[in-house]
């Protein structure tokens, strides 16, 4: 008799592993009161960082309910799809209010400031947007809408809740024309086109370096500094001076694009240094297998 | 000069008796194949993980708010920093693979039974020695993917009755994962768990240093040395010499591997590093899809489709135990060629189609 055969058979498999085993399932079974689908919404749902999100918040949650009109909930929904969104911006930042306590939500003590009146919305929106809202004033828009209270605020071009990223795409001739004629946009946007044109394939091969691991932060700061400092001449609607400033952004534009090229050569070459190796090593393992299968034949022939 | 040198050492060490002795007269099985070098690659690859980890671990800072900056400058900065840093990624994700089908190898030879089932016990504790040391360095980096597959992966033993909060916690270092964890996986990564590792590594290979290999069952069908009363080696003299043959067929297999780790980075280098990877770790953003890595997606998908959550963790430690003893479950035949038990390859081919399947699914799920 084998006496480690009997030990291990035994006390192992018969005796500790299987009713181990049997326990652990009956004691499973009985306890389990939540699916793992709701401690994992649980989890992640109600963790801090998905509050701060604003996801789960009392704005969203109350002006989601069917109590509700259908006009408050698109509000939502337009937010939802919105540039605001997708960058974090919720109901709170712009509207005040205290989005963890659905009591005090909308009290003026918490910074509840509402919807704001017209003539308010380019001091509404200023808040986080400074540099644009300066710029916006001495544009002959700003000018016409602070003056009279009518004329193109932020929200005639931009909407209010359905906000997507500013681009060029905004001076079309559907918007534009509905207040005047659409030739000096046009002029405007021809202007502005070469550095947009620019700021965008710039803005996809950061993006694509970023992808491959290539660190761009020095870049990045450049580009937005550069993206944000453009954007504002779109406030202006002097095309002379557009067409003189867009020459300065294509020189400053051209340091980062030179930095993009070295980091792209910096990829082939760690591309090409890879591929070396690769072949190298294919080589020389043809080389141990030819060897190996000699040594075999001899072996057989002896 | 060259032979003065080896006189030099001839004298001090007896390097050619070590030679012949342990290289040229140790003879392996005739059933010895290119399969049977494996746990060698493992060991080749385990070396190249320690040795690129080194060259990581001079510059990387184990602090949250320096350690993505810090790969981020071993990656672009310091010469050739991203090539050690690609090789340690690529090579983590690898060696797993090499160990599977290793193990896939050894079971479906049913080379663990006796008297080599403390061999196929340290075997798989190492394979999951690796596995966590996988968990703990996708961490390290502290970018976005390993930020939030931390956070699932420490979740999931929560499901544990009793003692699963306990674990989890202790893995976090608190509720949720900051800088605690960062430290506690750094230390399990570099220290603890490649020490357990090693230690694990030399006793199984001084048992197979004491054993020999194991034989094939259909080439050497009557080398049965499960039946012996005591410990005795057999000796295999119409084997093939260790050096050269089997040595080569090593060689090839270990060049084999560096060429699949190089061709890896040559044709897909994000493979293992997703777009969030080289996005700094922010607790406030969960990315819109987190999965673990892909050796994990089998273990994750079946606790997502198993409704009752303690009963898909318990399912994972049941596998997991019976995967660790399985030397001493089968223990009745004694038949190792598989071809002559159905029901163990069933069982094996199986196993093998679910994880294959769940991996997938988890993949697109």
């Amino acid at each position: 008799m084998d006496h480690t055969y009997n030990l291990g058979d035994v006390l192992m498999m018969r005796y500790v592993i299987i009713p181990a085993i049997v326990l652990i399932g009956i004691v499973s079974t009985v306890l389990s009161h939540a699916s793992y689908r709701e401690t994992f919404e649980k989890e992640f749902m109600l963790s801090p960082w998905a509050i701060a999100k604003g996801e789960v918040s009392a704005c969203i949650q109350c002006h989601t309910s069917d109590n509700m009109e259908p006009r408050i909930h698109q509000h939502v929904l337009e937010w939802r799809g919105s540039w605001h969104a997708k960058n974090n911006v919720s109901c709170h930042d712009c509207h005040g209010g205290a989005p963890e306590d659905a009591s005090m939500s909308m009290m003026h003590q918490r910074g509840f400031k509402g919807a704001p009146k017209d003539i308010e919305i380019p001091g509404f929106c200023g808040t986080c947007h400074i540099a644009i809202q300066e710029n916006y004033i001495k544009s002959g828009h700003g000018k016409t809408f602070i003056s009279t209270g009518e004329g193109p605020s932020c929200v005639t071009c931009h909407g209010s809740h359905n906000i997507q990223q500013a681009s060029m795409d905004i001076i079309n001739e559907q918007l534009c024309s509905q207040c005047h004629t659409y030739e000096r946009a046009k002029e405007m946007k021809q202007a502005l086109f070469l550095v947009e044109n620019k700021l965008n394939t710039i803005a996809k091969d950061l993006k694509r370096l970023k992808l491959f691991g290539i660190g761009t932060d020095m870049q990045e700061k450049a580009f937005f500094r550069n993206h944000a400092e453009f954007r504002a001449l779109f406030h202006s609607i002097d095309v002379d001076a557009v067409r003189a400033k867009s020459n300065d952004f294509v020189q400053k534009l051209a340091i980062i694009e030179k930095e993009i090229d070295d980091s792209y050569k910096q990829l082939a070459y760690r591309r090409n240094f890879s591929a070396y190796l690769f072949l190298l090593f294919v080589g020389l393992s043809i080389v141990a297998l030819l060897l190996s299968k000699t040594y075999e034949q001899k072996q057989d022939l002896k | 000069m060259w032979g003065k040198i080896v006189h030099w050492i001839e004298v001090r060490i007896g390097l050619e008796e070590l030679i012949n002795k342990h290289l040229r007269q140790f003879k392996t099985p005739k059933g010895a194949t290119f399969w049977s070098t494996l746990g060698f690659v493992t060991l080749i690859a385990f070396i190249l993980q320690a040795v690129t980890g080194i060259m990581l671990l001079l510059y990387y800072i184990p602090h949250p708010e320096h350690a993505f900056k810090s790969v981020q400058t071993i990656t672009n900065e310091i010469p050739y920093g991203w090539l050690f840093r690609l090789i340690h990624n690529v090579g983590g994700n690898i060696i797993v693979a090499v160990i599977i089908i290793h193990m896939v190898h050894v079971f479906l030879r049913v080379s663990y039974k006796k008297p080599r089932e403390i061999t196929w016990v340290t075997g798989v504790l190492m394979f999951l020695l690796v596995l966590l040391a996988c968990i703990t360095g996708q961490l390290l980096p502290w970018h976005q993917t390993g930020f939030w597959q931390t956070t699932v992966t420490s979740t999931i033993p929560a499901f544990l009755p009793f003692i699963g909060e306990g674990i989890s916690s202790y893995m976090r270092g608190g509720e949720s994962v900051t800088g605690i964890t960062l430290s506690r996986f750094f230390s399990f990564h570099v220290v603890i768990l490649p020490v357990f590792i090693v230690g694990l590594m030399l006793l199984h290979a001084l048992l197979i240093r004491r054993q020999g290999l194991s034989t094939s069952p259909t080439i050497e069908p009557d080398v049965d040395i499960a039946q012996q009363k005591k410990f005795s080696r057999y000796d295999h003299l119409e084997g093939q010499p260790c050096f050269p043959h089997f040595s080569l067929k090593r060689l090839f297999m270990v060049l084999i591997y560096f060429s699949v780790v190089f061709s890896v980075m040559t044709f897909f280098p994000n493979l293992f590093l997703p777009p969030e990877s080289n996005i700094q770790a922010d607790p406030i953003t969960t990315p819109e899809s987190i999965r673990p890595a892909w050796y994990f997606l089998a273990p994750y998908q079946l606790i997502k489709t198993i409704p009752n959550d303690i009963m898909g963790i318990s399912l994972i430690v049941i596998f997991s135990v019976f995967l660790i003893f399985w030397p001493f479950f089968d223990t009745r035949d004694t038949e190792r060629n598989i071809r002559k038990r159905p029901l163990l390859l069933s069982l094996a081919l199986i196993i093998l189609a679910l994880w294959t399947i769940l991996t997938i699914w988890g993949m697109y799920s």
